[in-house]
């Protein structure tokens, strides 16, 4: 078994690498932010403190003893950790407005680019699915569409004759009430 | 003088309980080999959704199930997942995984609303037709069939400010209590998509106008993008769990939901994104839908919320203003922990989540 003491020192580090690690990061994206201008981070910056002083602890945690599969657990954990710095760290970086401005900019620069080249490729699927003989895209949508326009007025005519029924209904318990009180009445007069 | 033929060696001992150690991980490395060979040699199509169930109502492409279960309240359960993004499989994903299967077992009259994969032809269908017209019509189906006079609302992700929107338009509907399982209400806080949806940087409009539906593709990156290093924690996930068969059983049926990714239906993507999004109008009062607005003090229902303490799609503070929000005297707020979609599979939600929401809806049923 690996010594309790040395794994929790182990850990520290890790911590305190990871959160070195992720203040380099913040500290760069904080930059960006504040220049307003998106310049290239230099990964370096957080890359070095994590790497030099984990090469170090698992140099030294490998010349301790027998090492047992418990240094797979660690190591597991370890990349648990390291991804879960690496989330926190693309999060504060994608939760910038800058990185929203970056976004938007892309999506409307492939909107721009998308919208002509889906044209020409719908007028020209068209034109030859026209030559074939056979129904174009537009054209199947079109008519699945008039289907569904259909049901929804099949549902709305359901709807209305659902009401009329239920008005139909009441018309005809309150009309049987009626008739029923009618009859009791004549009842009543035959009796007396 | 030492025995010839006793090794005497300066090197200590290796304990024996470290070779057990390393025997288990042996074995362990030997049961991944096997199934990842499994795997990539024999890949098999995960079977789900195992609940019996019957299809009693369909709309276009949304249909109505009904689950088997022995009833044992009379008011029955309404369904209403997210529309788009993903299919709703993952409420029944495997037998003693699946929330359904846990509603029904408790006794519920358990109802699903599945709104269906949309094609190019249904891109003018907004929300307001979900609120309307499909949601009002479900509900007197699920009446109609149940026999009860009242029914039960639980709405999860998209289907939770869906349904908060129908119950306050609709209140002839008899809705005796609704649950809300991880909806955004509070736009103002929903963390990375409501900063990339800016009005400044996302034009909704030119989205809809060009594309005219919002592929499954596009709604696959955005969510891929909000979580980037998913992949790397599920693969890592994977392999260290490869060993464990039912691990792996729970991760292909997982697995297969994740990478099944529905397309948004051009006019309700616009509708979603510019007045819930943008403009945040439910929570403001300011939406109006078919005519009517919007107001979710006009909820008065027994309320029950359900937030996840890392939910990065809808922030727990974000569904949790629902509860200020409602008129509603009889109301409660839960916060679990996990995320978005721990609430509603794995072994951590049929712990924490489920028998919290069967618990608080079985005495008010």
């Amino acid at each position: 078994m690996a010594d309790n003491s040395s794994t929790q020192a182990l850990f520290d580090l890790w911590k305190k690498q990871i959160e070195e690690g992720t203040q380099a990061w913040a500290r760069l994206v904080g930059q960006i932010g504040q220049s307003g201008q998106a310049q290239p981070p230099d990964p370096l910056q957080f890359w070095r403190p994590f790497m030099d002083q984990g090469m170090a602890a698992w140099s030294k945690l490998l010349t301790q003893g027998p090492p047992t599969p418990e240094l797979l657990t660690q190591w597991k954990q370890f990349l648990d950790q390291w991804i879960a710095a690496w989330q926190k760290v693309l999060e504060q970086a994608m939760g910038t407005e800058a990185f929203a401005q970056v976004l938007g900019k892309y999506l409307d620069q492939w909107l721009s680019l998308q919208a002509p080249i889906k044209k020409v490729a719908e007028e020209s699927t068209e034109a030859t699915l026209q030559a074939l003989g056979v129904p174009s895209r537009t054209q199947v949508v079109g008519i699945a569409r008039q289907v569904v326009d259909l049901e929804d007025r099949i549902e709305g005519l359901e709807d209305r004759l659902g009401a009329l029924m239920a008005r139909m209904d009441d018309l005809f318990k309150s009309l049987a009430d009626h008739e029923a009180a009618a009859a009791r009445r004549a009842a009543d007069r035959v009796a007396q | 003088m030492p025995d010839r033929f006793t090794m005497v060696t300066d090197e200590p001992r290796v304990d024996p309980e470290v070779i057990a150690q390393w025997q288990e991980e042996l074995q362990r490395n030997l049961g991944r080999m096997k199934n990842f060979t499994e795997m990539v040699a024999n890949p098999k199509e995960p079977s789900v959704g195992p609940t019996p169930r019957q299809e009693i109502y369909r709309k276009n492409k949304s249909r109505l199930y009904r689950y088997e279960s022995r009833r044992k309240y009379r008011t029955p359960l309404l369904f209403v997942p997210n529309l788009g993004i993903s299919r709703p499989y993952i409420f029944d994903l495997l037998p003693g995984g699946s929330f359904i299967e846990h509603m029904t077992r408790e006794g519920f009259d358990f109802y699903l609303l599945d709104w269906g994969v949309f094609g190019p032809e249904d891109n003018r269908l907004t929300l307001e037709d979900c609120v309307t017209r499909i949601l009002p019509r479900m509900a007197r189906k699920v009446l109609e069939i149940s026999g009860a006079r009242e029914l039960s609302v639980l709405g999860y992700c998209m289907g939770g400010p869906l349904s908060a929107c129908f119950i306050a338009t609709h209140p002839e509907v008899p809705v005796k209590n609704f649950v809300n399982m991880a909806g955004p209400i509070d736009f103002s806080k929903v963390g990375l998509f409501g900063v990339w949806l800016d009005p400044r940087y996302f034009d909704a409009d030119k989205f809809v106008d060009t594309l005219g539906q919002i592929p499954a593709d596009m709604v696959k990156a955005g969510f891929k993008l909000l979580r980037p290093t998913m992949d790397l924690t599920t693969g890592l996930n994977l392999w260290w769990n490869l060993w464990n068969d039912s691990y792996v059983e729970g991760f292909q049926a997982l697995n297969k939901w994740a990478n099944e990714y529905v397309a948004f239906p051009g006019e309700f993507f616009r509708q979603w994104v510019k007045e819930f999004y943008q403009q945040n109008r439910m929570i403001r009062g300011e939406l109006r839908l078919g005519g009517k607005p919007v107001r979710l003090g006009e909820i008065r229902c027994p309320v029950f919320v359900v937030g996840a303490k890392e939910d990065y799609i809808a922030p727990a503070a974000c569904v949790k203003a629902l509860i200020d929000a409602v008129g509603s005297t009889d109301k409660g707020y839960v916060e679990l922990p996990g995320g978005h979609i721990s609430l509603i599979a794995g072994r951590g939600a049929s712990v924490h989540c489920w028998p919290k929401v069967s618990s608080w809806l079985a005495p008010r049923s």
